[in-house]
């Protein structure tokens, strides 16, 4: 028959041994949940899973400098930023994880069901409990996801951007159902986030095909190529480039595509959240600069204002809608909202400024927000996660220590000055001003001036408020500590002497096309 | 252990295809003509079903020492003519709780798709037909057979739909069941199927035939039944299982389903899941004809003598048909032999032997075609035996593993406390037990006919027949 | 007209429909009908039949568990056969890649398996 018409590409697997390690970890979790028994599944899956992050991220800080460039036929790129972005991914995962694992010294999972399957108070589940069943399966699937991530930000090709992503969510989907408490809520978050995530793909995949259409290729300098060339067939290239971005849009939570995310983030297991919150945002805003700056940066002037009303919008939208919330964990979903549309800020200015500016916010954000969830986490009223801003009431007198850490974390959200979020912010809208975009910084400002008025009230509720009944802080062990303590160490380093993390950020700023 | 060692040799002695296959030729053949061979087709179709029918009471008849139906026409076998008319006359009931679109649909789906994938079988060479030359067969593509797992798969809907809008538990548990089981066993045979298009480098029915007859050693032809044997003996017990026939018909089972998914039909529609079972059974196994036993093509050495005018043109159309009802024959041959097996062996067999073990079958063959092709270079048995070593080490290890499983989940069950004892005929009449709790051990007559001693002096208590003496004579 | 290859097929299909149909409503017209409260009910050898079953019921969820495992292997076979088609074409390169793909398919399988998934009670 015919001859080889099929050539291999040429792959550095060196240059992905960071991801191989993250997959092979995964693989080598399912195998131990397989195979250990119930007793020593969490033994080993918590070192395991642990290991397998810190050694992708020794590999990925010994090879990554030397491995630069494009492989696996042109598919990945990994250059400065996909390399930084996917460092960020892994120390934060590290992180998330260990606020997963807290077990405050019993031997049952906190934070997680005892049987995911199981339907919520039957027979199935008590015997699950007497058993003393665990959720375990935790860690091959945030590995897996964690896999997905570092994809997603070195993607080059839009069919591969799809694998990645449909890696990095589809585990995201199961672990937000596998909530102890309240399992009702969860369930119908994991739809929720499923069922929106189904439709956002889909037009991800439409978007993507429409692209392929007008280029005659997914990979991403094909597609630059073709703008600049205006070879390809016209009609095709908005509508395609807006669907795309309607997909990277959802999974960062942009207004108006965000109607997933108050449910999901308060029914999802808390530390999920909070892993979830961080490491996808960093993901989604790492693969949409990629598409934006490398792939279709000739059509800027086609989506860019798009892009800037839908900033615009979160802004507006997250800030507003917290004042109305209740509940601490709706409160920081809207908040995460509005993160995603000061983030957007940074993403709109197009210039190098404007990467090195967002991927230094997404850092300010991550490590914020898994340290505030894993609070959330510790606050508890007969038994249950208290999560409404009333049973936070006089939280300071009770344990000053977790309340001032949630006050300045509070504070970095909001963006007071000595904190993370003032740089973080500064950056963006200095990034976004530069290039001609100051309404939008304007907007940026006032609604950073709203969602400060929120936090405010929530810090005046935690140390003024008469204390609420019930409402006790769990003693943490040593892996929420650690979350906590370089969440807020962090946030306070960034605050203050922001230059080294900023210089990296500036310097790894070029993208490979 | 030599035949373990010869097989990689016989499985590699197949010679790799050179050059193109042709496949069959429809360049010739007007819209009118295609018609025309649909109703021929649909014709042998329907004799074929009408036949075996017939066959099938007959030789089951003849293995259980009996007749058979041998009433109406000679030897009884117009007697599924006269069941069909019959069947036409009953009364159709539907029952009340039935979702009535999806209850006439059912029987529909099913009987309508079982004759799609006989279109693309190929039963005999070109022949002459109204002045034009023409395949016997009806179309070809390049993806034709798996136009048959498509078809096989929607039809699974037929079963489905028809156990669930029944609005009855016995049909909705069949219906359950049916699909279950065609969904685990179309796993396993398109895992069998793999090894076919490796060998062949297509999936065209013909080009299939045609490689068959290509792959010659001494000039004999090597049909994929010899090279691939394994796929050929899962392809068998998966079509089996996949047509709903015993031993596997536990959509059915009415022993305990009363008729499983069909349940609530009658008449003609009843008749339609009836005559859907047997095309199916005809598809498989002409299927199975196409990619294992040489398709339409004589045996060796029939195809070479009188300069191969045996084996071509509407000989074909003999040797596909002779070689199909062997395997209708098998079928036949199987059901009166083997009882029905309980469901979960049946999924157990599915899912725990024929598709790990068609998995590394298929990887095995995979790294024969390698090493034929020159992929590992050299000295490339080495590779291939290491790496198939390693797989069937690996498959016995989970095998091994598993048993053990099964013992110590058998071990806990046994340690697990003794239900409380209760007589059924306590009250006078038998009562089932409720759960967690269990009957006596009903006593065999020989240890009830052995005689009584009676212990001497008083019994203490005023009470002379206890309950269980009572019943002793009782069900004495 | 050329030659189209699914048009046999339509063909063949619109003579199975033919005969499904003609024999599904030929049979309703020709059968006698009388009413009988008790033949409409559900059969379920003679007892009262259970009411859920209306509608469907609900459907136990270890069917849902086959199923899934039914799309993930289908899928894994459908890879399996472009790849066998074209076997002669791609080298080494995609023999590995597609072991790969099949170790990968294959330790959730086991997984499952452990854990009793392929268990039916």
């Amino acid at each position: 028959m015919g001859g080889s018409m099929f050539v291999a590409p040429e792959i550095n697997y060196v240059a992905l041994l960071p991801m191989i390690i993250v997959f092979v970890g995964g693989l080598v979790g399912v195998t131990v949940e397989g195979f250990a028994s119930r007793r020593t599944r969490y033994a080993v899956q918590v070192p395991l899973s642990v290991a397998t992050l810190v050694l992708a991220l020794v590999a990925l800080i010994l090879l990554g400098q030397d491995n630069q460039g494009l492989t696996a036929a042109d598919t990945v790129a990994l250059d400065g930023v996909a390399l930084t972005l996917q460092g960020l991914v892994l120390v934060l995962s590290i992180l998330g994880l260990l606020a997963m694992s807290e077990r405050f010294g019993g031997d049952q999972p906190d934070a997680f069901t005892q049987s995911g399957v199981s339907t919520p108070g039957s027979a199935e589940e008590t015997l699950a409990t007497k058993v003393g069943a665990t959720t375990t399966e935790i860690y091959p699937l945030t590995l897996m996801s964690v896999g997905g991530m570092m994809l997603f930000v070195a993607a080059n090709d839009l069919l591969l951007l799809f694998v990645a992503l449909e890696i990095l969510s589809l585990p995201l989907y199961v672990l937000s159902g596998l909530a102890r408490r309240r399992r009702l809520l969860s369930q119908e978050a994991s739809l929720k986030y499923f069922l929106l995530g189904s439709f956002s793909s889909a037009f991800y995949l439409f978007g993507a095909v429409l692209l392929y259409g007008y280029a005659g290729s997914m990979r991403f300098a094909d597609i630059a190529a073709a703008i600049t060339s205006g070879v390809g067939m016209d009609g095709l290239l908005v509508p395609g480039v807006l669907l795309v971005a309607v997909g990277l849009l959802f999974k960062v939570g942009a207004v108006p595509f965000h109607a997933w995310t108050p449910d999901v983030y308060q029914g999802a297991p808390t530390p999920v959240t909070g892993f979830m919150a961080a490491c996808t945002k960093v993901a989604a805003f790492g693969a949409m600069l990629r598409v934006l700056y490398v792939a279709v940066e000739g059509a800027r002037l086609e989506w860019q204002p798009v892009i800037a009303v839908v900033a615009a919008l979160s802004m507006v939208v997250g800030a507003l809608l917290s004042i109305v919330q209740t509940d601490v964990k709706r409160i920081l979903a809207y908040s995460s909202i509005a993160h995603a549309g000061f983030i957007l800020t940074g993403v709109v200015a197009l210039d190098v400024a404007g990467v090195s500016s967002t991927m230094f916010y997404l850092a300010t954000y991550g490590f914020m927000t898994i340290p505030a969830f894993a609070i959330v986490a510790l606050v508890r009223s007969a038994g249950t996660e208290a999560t409404l801003v009333d049973q936070w009431a006089g939280l300071g007198r009770r344990s000053p220590w977790i309340a001032a850490c949630f006050t300045f974390l509070l504070m970095a959200l909001a963006g007071i000055p000595l904190t993370s979020g003032f740089t973080g912010k500064f950056a963006v809208f200095s990034a976004a001003v530069s290039q001609g975009w100051a309404w939008l910084a304007v907007i940026g400002v006032l609604a950073s001036a709203v969602t400060a008025y929120i936090y405010f009230t929530l810090v005046v509720q935690m140390w003024l408020g008469d204390e609420a009944g019930d409402t006790v802080v769990v003693r943490p062990s040593w892996m929420t500590s650690v979350a906590i303590l370089v969440g807020v160490a962090m946030t306070l380093a960034l605050g203050i002497m922001p230059s080294p993390v900023l210089d990296l950020a500036q310097s790894t700023a070029a993208f490979l096309r | 252990m030599s035949l373990l060692t010869a097989y990689p040799e016989i499985a590699a002695s197949v010679p790799l295809l050179t050059e193109d296959l042709p496949a069959a030729d429809f360049s010739d053949t007007p819209w009118w003509l295609s018609l025309i061979k649909s109703s021929m087709l649909f014709t042998y179709v329907m004799i074929s079903v009408v036949l075996v029918i017939w066959f099938e009471r007959r030789v089951i008849g003849q293995m259980q020492q009996r007749p058979g139906p041998n009433r109406i026409g000679p030897l009884g076998i117009l007697q599924t003519a006269a069941d069909g008319i019959k069947l036409f006359f009953k009364e159709d009931v539907t029952p009340k709780g039935a979702d009535k679109l999806m209850f006439y649909a059912a029987p529909l789906i099913v009987a309508s798709l079982a004759f799609v994938s006989f279109a693309i079988i190929p039963m005999g060479g070109d022949v002459e037909m109204f002045g034009h030359t023409t395949p016997l067969q009806l179309t070809d593509t390049p993806v034709a057979v798996l136009l048959v797992l498509a078809v096989a798969g929607v039809s699974a809907y037929g079963f489905v739909l028809a156990g669930w809008s029944s609005g009855s538990t016995y049909p909705l548990l069949g219906g359950l069941r049916s699909t279950a089981q065609v969904i685990s066993y179309e796993i396993a045979m398109g895992l069998s199927l793999v090894a076919v298009f490796l060998y062949a480098g297509s999936m065209s029915t013909s080009q299939i035939v045609e490689a068959q007859q290509q792959s010659t050693v001494l000039g004999i032809p090597l049909w994929y039944v010899v090279p691939l044997f394994f796929s050929f003996v899962v392809y068998v017990i998966t079509m089996i299982g996949e047509t709903n026939r015993l031993p596997f018909d536990l959509a059915e089972g009415e022993g305990e389903l009363g008729g499983g998914f069909h349940t609530e039909y009658s008449s003609m529609k009843f008749g339609m899941f009836f005559l859907g079972e047997y095309i199916n059974m005809f598809t498989v196994s002409a299927l199975a004809t196409t990619l294992f036993m040489g398709g339409w093509h004589a045996p060796w050495p029939l195809n070479v003598v009188f300069d191969g005018a045996l084996d071509q043109g509407w000989w074909g159309l003999l040797w596909f048909t002779l070689k199909m009802w062997s395997f209708i024959f098998f079928y036949v041959w199987v059901r009166g032999s083997l009882p029905r097996v309980r469901y979960d062996q049946f999924m157990a067999l599915g899912w725990k032997i024929l598709i790990p073990l068609s998995l590394v079958w298929v990887v095995a063959v995979m790294l024969i075609r390698s090493a034929q092709e020159g992929y590992f270079g050299d000295g490339r048995w080495v590779t291939v035996l290491t790496l198939g070593g390693i797989g069937v080490f690996v498959l016995a290890g989970i095998l091994v593993w598993d048993r053990y499983a099964q013992r110590r989940l058998a071990a806990r069950e046994e340690a697990r406390e003794v239900p409380e004892e209760i007589d059924p005929f306590a009250d006078g009449y038998p009562v089932p037990p409720m759960p967690g709790q269990r009957l006596v051990e009903p006593q065999p007559a020989v240890e009830q006919a052995r005689p009584v001693t009676v212990p001497a002096g008083p019994t203490d208590g005023d009470d002379s027949t206890s309950p269980n003496d009572d019943d002793k004579e009782r069900r004495g | 007209m050329d030659y189209h290859p699914y048009l046999p097929v339509v063909f063949f299909l619109f003579f199975g429909l033919l005969f499904a149909f003609g024999s599904v409503f030929g049979g309703a017209l020709l059968g006698r009908t009388t009413y009988n409260r008790a033949k409409a009910e559900a059969y379920e050898c003679g007892i009262q039949p259970t009411p859920q079953a209306h509608e469907g019921g609900r459907v136990p969820v270890k069917y849902y568990l086959t199923a899934m495992l039914f799309i993930v292997f289908d899928v894994e076979v459908l890879f399996l056969y472009p790849f066998a088609v074209a076997f002669d074409q791609v080298g080494l390169f995609s023999v590995l890649a597609m072991l790969l793909f099949l170790v990968v398919v294959s330790v959730p399988f086991v997984y499952e398996w452990s854990r009793g998934g392929l268990e039916w009670d």
